[in-house]
């Protein structure tokens, strides 16, 4: 069991790190997308998943040897909805970025420049770009 | 009363009440202060009471440990605790003043709360998962109040700042899972029990293992080879709110290490971690301050410092690789993560009113600032030179008790970087004296209303002063703090109630 998962993570590993290199936003998004699968699957894997123990129900008191560990797919669920939270804010963030940039390449984007007036505190219009 | 959870329930609460408060500005600002003073005054009481009479715990639920989410409250959270809410209730007075409507109307005091609770949530959990959640919301804080004001700079930056963060959140849940299939426990101090009990491969892999965690928390902690993302967000947080950030932030991960690395990890050769974190701080400390030299921009400038300065605290956590003065090492960097967030914190808070004064970001263009307004350079120069590490302030302490294991621990080597380091942070310090406050002013008058915040600036910076004359006490309290962190057999004790748990240790994992 443990190496069809393992080559499963693997993957995924493998996946979201080229992903998440290519210089592309959208691509960044998705690719922390399936850094976050990867790391949930492995939890599940280091919990001793295996398909002959049982899901954690006690209902026979004397069945508790053939039993999966209840706390790492309770820890992935706390991971998933943490990283579909974290998901949307940067996708939101992308979205903006590449509004306000016109660019889906973060290798594009202008340095930023220690004297650049961009960084003082003032207000700046909304939507500036697009009414422009 | 047994109400550690409070730290957290009471920012929460408030984020939510303030988020519901968005058309009525003056009372979200009076709301949002009044809570946090409360929680201050809270969080002091329950230094005292832990100082005093041990160590409190909050079992949620009810559960018992090693099952339920412990909260724990020791000294050294306490002590953070302490930290964090006089800077934030601080910052939250200084931000009084100058935050603006439409700042305000975009939640900046809800986001402001939540990162309060990110933190203090961080400082009590008595749980390795439970760090985690409290990282990422801490993190969601942080992105909000990054965000506040929307310039096309600000969330450019926090896109970054995201995608890296999302990167170390992953990794710590990879460090967290590998961590449970080798122990088979999260409870903090349950692992502290067995891990000490681990040898041969097992505590091998262990190591192995915990330099994931490792790693998560130098980024965090902005340590040398994972600093490149703070001098590029950090001028871009708001001024006020900066202060918080450049107090707090980084040091949740100096405490991390400190929490996971000292007292939880004790398995055979931990060392290995702290004589990795000794080298690590030695190229923290030298191009910290060497980034800071070639800056033009002051916030910048102290951003790179921040790198700096966290050196030193890493440095204090390397020497613990030697077991006979690891108290002393862990109390010296106690001390010196107090006098840190004290000064870092005015520094930048300083830094945000010297911008009104002259109403510019880079260094050349400000200039004059002690003829327009002497209380603002004064302000400067006390926390500067407390630093870079002059008597009488609270720097020169500081770096005394630091150095001091150094000498003793005969790594002469790191000495000499840090004494170095200390003469090249005064020398930037002088840059940023010469050109933003020394010579004539090109106005009149000051460019926006700067007394309400200088004054809350004033109150920090009063703090190093007392910290530097009185230090006794401090040093006392570090010194006990450092021994709960070294020999966790009062926090044992506390969570697990004397009996720590005997599972069945997991042979059916690899």
């Amino acid at each position: 069991m443990y190496l069809p998962f393992a080559l499963a993570i693997g993957f995924l590993f493998a996946g979201a790190v080229y992903t998440l290199l290519r210089p592309n936003l959208i691509r960044l998004v998705v690719g922390f997308g399936l850094l976050s699968n990867a790391v949930n699957l492995l939890m599940i894997a280091c919990g001793g998943y295996s398909v002959t123990n049982d899901a954690p129900f006690v209902v026979d008191a004397d069945a508790v040897g053939g039993l999966m560990d209840p706390l790492p797919p309770d820890i992935v669920l706390t991971a998933i909805v943490i990283s579909f939270a974290v998901g949307a804010l940067f996708l939101t963030i992308c979205y903006v970025v590449y509004r306000d940039y016109g660019i889906d390449n973060p290798e594009e984007l202008p340095v930023p420049v220690a004297d650049d007036d961009t960084f003082t505190p003032r207000p700046l219009p909304r939507r500036r770009a697009r009414e422009e | 009363m047994n109400a550690v959870v409070l730290v957290i329930l009471v920012p929460f609460f408030t984020a939510i009440l303030l988020a519901l408060l968005r058309d009525r500005p003056r009372l979200e600002k009076a709301l949002s202060l009044a809570s946090a003073l409360g929680l201050t005054a809270y969080v002091f009481w329950l230094l005292h009471r832990v100082d005093t009479g041990g160590i409190q715990v909050t079992m949620l639920a009810g559960y018992p440990a090693p099952y339920g989410i412990a909260f724990v409250a020791d000294r050294l959270a306490c002590i953070m605790l302490c930290l964090s809410m006089t800077v934030g209730t601080v910052v939250l007075a200084y931000t009084c003043f100058t935050v603006t409507e439409s700042q305000q109307r975009y939640f900046f005091y809800p986001f402001f709360h939540v990162l309060l609770l990110g933190v203090n949530w961080s400082f009590v959990t008595g749980d390795l998962f439970n760090l985690f959640v409290a990282y990422e919301v801490m993190l969601i804080g942080s992105y909000g109040s990054m965000m506040v004001g929307g310039t096309r700079q600000q969330v450019r930056q926090t896109m970054m700042y995201v995608a890296l963060n999302l990167v170390g959140g992953a990794l710590f849940v990879v460090g967290v899972a590998l961590v449970y299939a080798l122990v088979g426990t999260l409870n903090m101090a349950d692992l502290a029990v067995r891990t000490a009990e681990l040898t041969g491969p097992r505590a091998a892999l262990l190591t192995a293992a915990s330099m994931v965690l490792l790693l998560v928390f130098a980024l965090k902690a902005a340590t040398f080879p994972v600093f490149f993302w703070l001098p590029d967000s950090y001028p871009v947080v708001p001024a006020g709110v900066n202060g918080y950030f450049a107090g707090l932030l980084t040091k949740v991960g100096v405490y991390s290490l400190l929490r996971v690395f000292v007292m939880v990890f004790r398995q055979d050769g931990h060392a290995l971690a702290s004589e990795i974190l000794l080298v690590l701080s030695g190229f923290t400390m030298l191009l910290g301050v060497l980034g800071a030299i070639c800056q033009w921009e002051m916030r910048r400038i102290l951003s790179w410092h921040i790198i700096s300065q966290v050196g030193y605290m890493v440095m204090g956590i390397g020497l613990t690789a030697d077991a006979r003065l690891a108290p002393a090492a862990v109390a010296a960097t106690i001390f010196y993560v107090v006098h840190h967030i004290i000064v870092k914190s005015s520094l930048f808070l300083v830094a945000g009113v010297a911008e009104r004064v002259t109403g510019r970001t880079r260094i050349t263009d400000m200039g004059g600032v002690v003829t327009l307004t002497p209380i603002v350079a004064g302000l400067f120069l006390i926390a500067a030179l407390s630093l870079a590490g002059m008597p009488p302030f609270s720097g020169f302490l500081a770096k005394l008790v630091v150095l001091r294991v150094g000498l003793e621990g005969h790594r002469f080597w790191i000495v000499l970087i840090a004494v170095l380091t200390s003469f090249l942070t005064l020398l930037s310090m002088m840059k940023i004296w010469t050109y933003v406050f020394w010579g004539r002013s090109r106005r009149a008058v000051a460019a926006a209303p700067w007394r309400g915040p200088a004054v809350a600036t004033a109150t920090l910076v009063a703090a190093t002063v007392a910290l530097g004359l009185g230090a006794q006490p401090f040093l006392r309290l570090a010194g006990a703090a450092a021994e709960d962190v070294v020999t966790p057999t009062a926090y044992v004790r506390a969570v697990l109630g004397g009996h720590p748990s005997r599972l069945a240790r997991r042979s059916d994992v690899p």
